[in-house]
């Protein structure tokens, strides 16, 4: 208490009480009211049953764990393995694409940091930025466009005799991975970028002397430093695709669900905002979850993350 | 030396191929806009018309959506700036441990899925509002106030990033002099800091209204039973696809480069004056003014209404009809071939009447799907395309063109 005591004097002291008061205000105001509350809320929501409104605070409102034994068992008994599935899946094919990212990001992040330079280097900035101005939903229209079954890519293929009949793309979920890779690269590259930038020229450079290939260049001298950089893009990446919800519902195959598919149909088609709040808490924790179990083993600070 | 150009080489043709799969999405969606084919594509083109822009402007909800997201949109710039530059003064002022608390939470709404915004957003203020009893026409059920919160919460992270790594360039030495020579705290703030921060508003509240107009995840669930321009957008898209997105994405890409194009401008005209002062293209006042960014912010819209202009004046519909027609012509021809076809297999088998059936086998028509004679045609034929023709003689064909059965064979 004291310490934010001083802050707060070492602040007046500085821009003025004013602004002290302001700040401190829109802090407060920010992190309860906009973050921690809300959540709480979610929390103690899903603890609860699903009751008709005249008998909310009634006698029969009282905390439960029905919610979350419905996502553990389902309605009758043994275990409801096709909620679990879909949250497995959801985190498997976040971790893919989340890898499909840094592949193809990786190197386009060096090249922009250490070979690109002047006219080319700034096309390349506005280049990487342009189609993430892009609306996410015309993106994902793209894609159905663009994999659909007379789309351009079974157009080609057809067209070169790769394949004779049009491949069911939407179904084999090749469009939405593509998408989703395709709305983060952004962010991958950028994040890349940051960390490899900061590399001296001159290690490449002696690397090459000593006589090392260039993939034990990449390997031992610039991959190090882009560790940080590859964590964070891949942390935001991996939650960003986990959290997705537009590209799944317009380019998800028929018989695959995204988990926060799942949360929109128990809040928008079952109307059980409860089980919804339930799912989605779990949806929160399972991502905190795995991105402080990423941070782990990559041992990278949250002060890293969108830098 | 050699691996030197090896590098050189493999890096373009990386770079072409990674630009390649940015630009190609967009570049076919581009295209479709202009195809009066009524689903999105390139092949088979049809005519090329405007048409679906007129359409696209057509569209009651999607046109009062963006209303919504305009208002949603300014008031997020006006309540997540003040709130991400309270943050990164905040942080600027803490020690490194207090520090990194007050970053980890204020970063976390970046990280938690949108969803799970969205729906704390409306089960909390929902308890809010039985909390002290408001009805449901209170600000606490209004989707555009409850998407307001729940927009801000998050995007005010984003201007937060953007102002920490401005704030890191600032020398707080500036603030110590202007404090030494007199200024109260409060006066050495908006004389100093704040002008120094006024770039970093300025692309904040850019990014901020942008990540709003965006945003579907944490929207979709704030604003209630109303619609913004992205969740009309994407209830369009799910129930079904016409090339009047297309004709939205060339407005939107059209409107990104231009911005593009101006900054670089504003971006090299101050490095040049900075570095070399007044010098080559920047000497003589006419050059000057030529490539000054509101010169090229005026050509680039100039010449983009006059695209407009021209192309609302085009008018497709002699092509449209001549493509009707050869469907028509087409759809007859099929016709007579399977009533001859049908007459020639009840003489043959009385009970082979099979074929017949809807969407069994689109082969019924035998020698007419030949790819050599009727290809191109018979891809122009599935119903969505041809409304007309359909409804002048729909029973003939059973489901035999429903587009899910011919579509795929081309």
């Amino acid at each position: 208490m004291s310490a934010l005591r001083r802050i707060f004097a070492g602040m007046a002291s500085r821009h003025g009480l004013g602004v002290a008061f302001f700040v401190a205000g829109a802090v407060l105001v920010w992190i309860f009211v906009l973050i921690v509350l809300p959540q709480v809320a979610m929390l103690d929501f899903s603890l609860r049953h699903n009751l008709p409104r005249s008998e909310i605070g009634g006698p029969r409102d009282v905390y439960t764990l029905d919610n979350y034994r419905y996502f553990l068992f389902g309605s009758g008994s043994g275990l409801n393995t096709l909620d679990m599935g879909v949250l497995v899946k959801t985190f498997a094919a976040a971790a893919f694409v989340t890898l499909i990212d840094i592949v193809i990001c990786y190197p386009i992040a060096f090249i922009l940091a250490h070979s690109a330079t002047g006219v080319g280097a700034r096309l390349m900035i506005v280049g990487l930025i342009v189609p993430f101005w892009i609306n996410d939903i015309l993106r994902a229209f793209a894609f159905r466009v663009l994999f659909g079954a007379t789309g351009v890519v079974n157009g080609i293929g057809q067209a070169l005799g790769l394949w004779d009949t049009p491949v069911d793309f939407i179904r084999a979920d090749v469009a939405l991975y593509s998408a989703l890779a395709y709305t983060y690269v952004l962010m991958m590259v950028f994040s890349i970028y940051g960390a490899v930038e900061t590399l001296d020229r001159n290690q490449i450079e002696a690397a090459r002397d000593m006589g090392a290939s260039w993939w034990r260049v990449h390997w031992r001298v610039v991959l190090p430093v882009a560790k940080p950089g590859i964590a964070s893009g891949a942390t935001m990446v991996f939650m960003l695709t986990a959290g997705a919800l537009a590209a799944p519902q317009i380019l998800g195959g028929p018989s695959n669900l995204w988990f926060t598919q799942l949360i929109y149909q128990w809040f928008n088609d079952a109307g059980d905002w409860q089980r919804g709040a339930a799912y989605s808490t779990i949806l929160l924790i399972a991502c905190l979850i795995f991105v402080f179990l990423t941070m782990r083993v990559f041992r990278v600070s949250i002060g890293a993350i969108g830098k | 030396m050699n691996r030197a150009i090896g590098g050189g080489l493999f890096s373009l043709g990386y770079a072409l191929l990674f630009f390649l799969f940015l630009f190609g999405p967009l570049i076919i969606m581009v295209i479709t806009a202009f195809n009066s084919s009524a689903f999105p594509r390139i092949v088979p083109w049809e005519c090329f018309t405007t048409d679906w822009f007129g359409v696209l402007f057509a569209n009651q909800r999607l046109m009062t959506g963006l209303w919504a997201s305009l208002w949603i949109g300014f008031a997020v710039v006006a309540l997540s700036v003040p709130l991400g530059l309270a943050g990164a003064l905040a942080l600027s002022d803490l020690g490194p441990k207090a520090r990194a608390a007050l970053y980890g939470t204020l970063i976390t709404p970046i990280l938690i899925p949108g969803v799970v915004i969205g729906i704390s957003t409306i089960v909390f203020w929902g308890a809010v509002a039985r909390g002290v009893g408001a009805g449901y026409d209170s600000p606490f059920f209004n989707g555009i106030f409850l998407t307001l919160l729940g927009q801000v919460s998050f995007i005010a992270s984003y201007t937060m990033l953007i102002f920490i790594s401005r704030l890191q360039r600032f020398d707080p030495l500036l603030t110590e002099a202007a404090l030494d020579l007199g200024a109260t705290p409060g006066q050495a703030f908006r004389r100093i800091l704040l002008p120094f921060m006024k770039p970093a508003i300025g692309s904040a509240a850019f990014i901020a209204f942008l990540a709003s107009f965006e945003n579907y995840n944490t929207t979709v669930f704030t604003i209630l039973s109303g619609n913004t321009f992205t969740t009309a957008l994407a209830s369009k898209v799910r129930l079904g696809t016409d090339p009047s997105l297309s004709a939205l994405a060339v407005i939107i890409i059209a409107l990104t480069l231009i911005g593009a194009m101006v900054r670089e401008a504003h971006a090299r005209r101050g490095e040049r004056l900075r570095r070399s002062g007044p010098s080559g293209l920047y000497a003589s006042p006419l050059t000057r003014t030529l490539v000054h960014p509101a010169t090229i912010f005026v050509a680039l819209a100039g010449f983009a209404a006059f695209l407009a202009w021209q192309g609302s004046r085009h008018d497709a519909s002699v092509c449209r009809a001549n493509i009707l027609r050869e469907k028509q012509e087409m759809q007859e021809r099929l016709l007579r071939e399977q009533q001859e076809r049908m007459h020639r297999l009840q003489q043959q088998a009385p009970a082979a009447a099979a074929p017949q059936a809807p969407g069994n086998n689109p082969s019924p028509f035998g020698g007419a799907f030949n790819p050599n004679t009727l290809a191109p045609p018979a891809s122009t034929i599935p119903a969505p395309a041809a409304p007309p023709p359909a409804s002048a003689n729909p029973s003939p064909f059973g489901g035999a063109f429903a587009p899910g059965s011919l579509a795929p064979k081309q």
